[in-house]
Order: structure tokens, then C-alpha cells, then sequence
């Protein structure tokens, strides 16, 4: 085809990235560190439902009890702990790197993966703890 | 129409916003303070699994639980709009929508907030 | 809402697999991203064989046996072949780096090499860097005093001079900047890691005498602020400097500056 030099011939593509890119042990703690944030803020709603069935009345209460007993809830409350546990060790990662240490290519990778172990290990303890006391 | 600015014009665009910092600190700062409330939190909903309506009040009603909970709901969701806002900021660059979902989220804070605060101080004065 | 998939004009075709070198037994395979501004298709991936027994260890190496050997039209920017011009970065095997320093035997399966992520082609592997170069300039890099100049030169103590190791090493390839996924999704507000690294360096040069300015500069939610410690920067440098270390050492001047 023909066009004169001072046109550009064709609109120019955009690389690909994410699909493209291997995911760092960082790379992937910093976007669950994102999911879980965003998985906790609607968890709110919960805590605030929670609340207010006990601000309200006993069958409020117990029907929210029901529902966060029933064994979805019992899912939904797992998740939210390890969100919980995950977001809060992924914290104190950040609150390290803000103090300018931890930031080195290995260091911070193991710590990447120390947040994922930690996160796991929280939530059975918290669960198991919590099957302990109720029995 | 095509945009003849120069690329540093692009960069330099309306220039800094002087702004970030207080931002930057403040996430920082609730997300120290919920360490130590949430261990606190999570404790206590573990020893009142289960427990009954009239349990939950009473404990509820406790100053120390109705304090610390309150102070939870507080922080967290301060630090949670915080953490949204950069979400939002982040993925979504059509100008209309940002700035509605900006308000949103600060929106949505402040009523959950609202609400769960009020049910506790109903509780702890005895509603 | 920001695109996390490629453009329609972007999305990638299956390309030709061009034929096997002949007689040669050693083979490594190589994908290779292809995109010309001359016939208005998408971009593509073509498949070639290198011949090992006939070829350098890097991936340099390769892709100019490629070049010279089997198809002239691939493109890529190259020159010192030794790490130090920074004009061969590229996304090689699903990282960022130089493609003369990176062995092929560090590498498993089929090569894929694509131009550096997220930027605007201008044929093959050769990306136009117009907006990071811009980003550069407007950090002001270079020394900035307002005291008489001294006879001879600005004096630097030892220990001073010591604080720009690890920064004065960055030789602009941009790997760090295009692996940023905070960079890929707001690369035109986001001054991204290998700017922000400039700009420290800049800011603790105990000569410069402008490191106020500098902050006031950088003190916004999208120039500096858009770094959430993903770490791919630090992960990707093919000279080992730290991009992230010195973004957070900013962030800690920030901070001093009004504690």
C-alpha cells in the first residue's frame, strides 16, 4: 500500500502484558493483598448486620446466627478470617518495607511467601481454637 | 482531533497535587491501631461462638467490649475507604464514574459506620 | 474502567514457523513477537530454529543469527552487547531484562520474547519509550544549585558520594518500568521505578541543592503514590539495583519533611 511519509501508516499496538508476564511470588501477595482488602470491606456488611440483629431483637439475632451457622456461612466466615489473617500479615509486611528494610530481590520474595504460610497457619489455629472452646 | 502537546506537556499535565502524604500516613497509622483491636475482637467473638441473645448483649453492653468494638468499626472502615479510594483511582479513569464511586465509597463507610455504632450504643444503654 | 486486555488492533496471531535450519542438530526454538506498520494486520508470533552449534550463548546472540541467517526484516535495538546501553530490553521468557546479558540456558522450553510490556510497538521488538523519556526530563535530572559555583568543582565527602551506589549504575533500559502493573494501568500519571529511582538519586546528591522542590514535585497520589510495593521493578533489574528501596526511601522523605 502507499501513503505519504508524513502519515503514519497504521495505528501502532499495544505489547502484552499481563498475559504475558510471570507472576513474582510479590507480584501475586500484592494482588490477593488487593482481593482481600476488597473482600473485607463488603465483609463489613456482615459485622454490621450482625450487630444491628442484636440491637434489634432475639428473633433477628437468632436468625443471624442461623444463617452464619448454616454451613455457607461457616464458608463465608473461613474466608473472611483468612482474608482477615492475610490482609493483616500482609500489613505488617508493608509496615516493614516502609521502614526501608526488606525490600531486597530475595528477602522480600521469602517474605511474599512467609504472608501466605502465616495467613494459613492463623486461620486453622483461630478455627481450631474456635471448635476447642465450643465443644 | 489529534493532540499535537508535546510529550512533557502530557506529563506535566495540571502538575503535582502537593497531596499523598497524609494519605499515605493515615493508612498507615489505622492500620497499626487495628492490629491490637482485632486480635483483641477476634478473641472475645471466639469465647461468644455460639452464646445466646441475652449473652451477647450483656457482653456487648461491657464498657471495655463496647469501647474496643466501637473503636473497631471506626478505624477499620476509615482504613477501608482509604484502601478503596486507591482501588478506585487505580482501575477506573473515566471521570464521571471515578468521582461517583469516590463518593460512594465514603458514602458507604460512613453509613456502615453509622449503623453499627448506633446498634452498639443501643445495646451498651441498655435499648 | 482500565483495560486489562490487549486493544482489538492488539491481540496477538498466530504467525509462520519458518523452516528448520539445514543439517544443523542442536535446535532451540524461539517465539518471537512480530508487528510491522506497513500492512495493517495485528501482531504476531512467529516460530524460528536456532541453530546452537552455530550460535552465541545469549539471547542476543540469537535473535541477530535469527536476523542474519533466516529473516533481515526481524527488528529489535541493540548495540554495546555487554549490559551497559541499555537498548536491548525486552520481555524474554515472561520477564523483563537485557536480552545480551540472558544466557538461553537459563531459560526452559521455547524462548518467547515480546517487546517491553504494556508500551506502544514501533515494529517487532522495538517499543516507543516517548513517555518514559519524557517522565525523565520532568524529574529534572541533573544538578540543581542556586550558591556561586565553586572555583573548581562542587566537593563531595566520601560517604556522600557513597550514597549513590546502587543508583548511578541505572543505564535507562526501562525493564523495571515497563513490569510495573501500577505502571501499565496509569503509566501516563505514574512517573513508574525507574523514574522515581532518578529522581532519588537526584534528591540525595549532597550537591543538589533543590531536594524541597524535588519532593514538592513527586508529593502527589499518582507521580509517586501509585508504587504499591508489587516489587516486580526490583525482581526484573538486569543490573541488580533496587528501584523499590529507593521509591521507599522517598516515600520516608515525605514523611520526615512533616513529622
Amino acid at each position: 500500500m502507499s501513503h505519504s511519509p508524513a502519515t503514519r501508516p497504521h495505528a501502532r499496538p499495544l505489547s502484552p502484558h499481563l498475559t504475558v508476564y510471570r507472576w513474582p511470588a510479590t507480584m501475586l501477595m500484592s494482588i490477593l493483598h488487593r482481593i482481600t482488602g476488597g473482600a473485607l470491606y463488603f465483609g463489613t456488611l456482615l459485622v454490621a448486620w450482625w450487630l444491628i440483629a442484636a440491637a434489634t431483637s432475639e428473633n433477628a439475632f437468632n436468625l443471624a446466627n442461623q444463617v452464619l451457622g448454616s454451613w455457607v456461612g461457616l464458608i463465608v466466615l473461613v474466608g473472611y478470617t483468612w482474608a482477615m489473617m492475610l490482609h493483616m500479615l500482609g500489613g505488617v509486611r508493608h509496615l516493614i518495607w516502609d521502614t526501608g528494610t526488606g525490600l531486597e530481590k530475595d528477602t522480600s520474595t521469602q517474605l511474599a511467601w512467609a504472608t501466605l504460610a502465616g495467613s494459613i497457619v492463623l486461620t486453622v489455629l483461630i478455627w481450631a481454637g474456635y471448635l476447642w472452646l465450643g465443644a | 482531533m489529534s493532540d499535537m502537546r508535546t510529550p512533557l506537556n502530557k506529563v506535566r499535565g495540571l502538575g503535582s497535587a502537593k497531596d499523598g502524604t497524609g494519605h499515605f500516613w493515615r493508612i498507615r497509622l489505622t492500620s497499626i491501631a487495628l492490629i491490637p483491636l482485632s486480635l483483641f475482637l477476634l478473641g472475645w467473638i471466639l469465647s461468644v461462638g455460639g452464646a445466646s441473645y441475652g449473652e451477647v448483649r450483656a457482653a456487648l453492653a461491657q464498657p471495655l467490649i463496647a469501647l474496643a468494638a466501637s473503636l473497631f468499626i471506626l478505624i477499620s472502615l476509615d482504613h477501608m475507604r482509604l484502601g478503596m479510594q486507591i482501588i478506585i483511582e487505580d482501575y477506573i479513569h473515566g471521570e464521571g464514574a471515578k468521582v461517583t464511586l469516590l463518593m460512594l465509597n465514603i458514602f458507604f463507610a460512613v453509613a456502615v459506620g453509622a449503623a453499627s455504632v448506633f446498634s452498639i450504643l443501643k445495646i451498651a444503654f441498655g435499648g | 474502567m482500565v483495560e486489562l486486555t490487549l486493544p482489538k488492533n492488539s491481540k496477538i496471531r498466530m504467525g509462520k514457523t519458518w523452516p528448520k535450519p539445514e543439517g544443523a542438530t542442536n535446535l532451540r526454538e524461539y517465539r518471537i513477537y512480530r508487528w510491522s506498520p506497513d500492512d495493517g494486520e495485528n501482531p504476531c508470533l512467529d516460530t524460528y530454529f536456532v541453530d546452537l552449534d552455530d550460535c552465541g550463548p545469549m539471547v542476543l546472540d540469537a535473535l541477530l543469527w535469527i536476523k542474519n541467517k533466516v529473516d533481515p526484516t526481524l527488528t529489535l535495538r541493540r548495540s554495546c552487547r555487554e549490559g551497559i546501553c541499555g537498548s536491548c530490553a525486552m520481555n524474554i521468557d515472561g520477564g523483563n531484562t537485557l536480552a545480551c546479558t540472558k544466557g538461553m540456558d537459563d531459560i526452559s522450553g521455547a524462548v518467547k520474547v515480546y517487546p517491553l510490556p504494556h508500551m506502544p510497538v514501533v515494529k517487532d521488538l522495538v517499543p516507543d519509550l516517548t513517555v518514559p523519556y519524557a517522565q525523565l526530563t520532568s524529574i529534572d535530572p541533573f544538578l540543581k544549585t542556586v550558591s556561586p559555583e565553586p572555583a573548581k568543582e562542587w566537593p563531595q565527602s566520601y560517604e556522600d558520594r557513597q550514597k549513590l551506589d546502587g543508583l548511578y549504575e541505572c543505564i535507562l533500559c526501562f525493564c523495571c518500568q515497563t513490569s510495573c502493573p501500577s505502571y501499565w494501568w496509569n503509566g501516563e500519571r505514574y512517573l513508574g521505578p525507574a523514574v522515581l529511582l532518578q529522581a532519588y538519586r537526584w534528591l540525595i546528591d549532597s550537591r543538589d541543592e533543590a531536594a524541597g522542590e524535588r519532593l514538592d514535585n513527586l508529593e502527589d497520589p499518582f507521580r509517586l503514590y501509585r508504587c504499591h510495593t508489587i516489587m516486580n521493578c526490583t525482581q526484573a533489574c538486569p543490573k541488580g539495583l533496587n528501584p523499590a528501596k529507593a521509591i521507599a526511601e522517598i516515600k520516608k522523605m515525605m514523611v520526615e519533611r512533616r513529622v
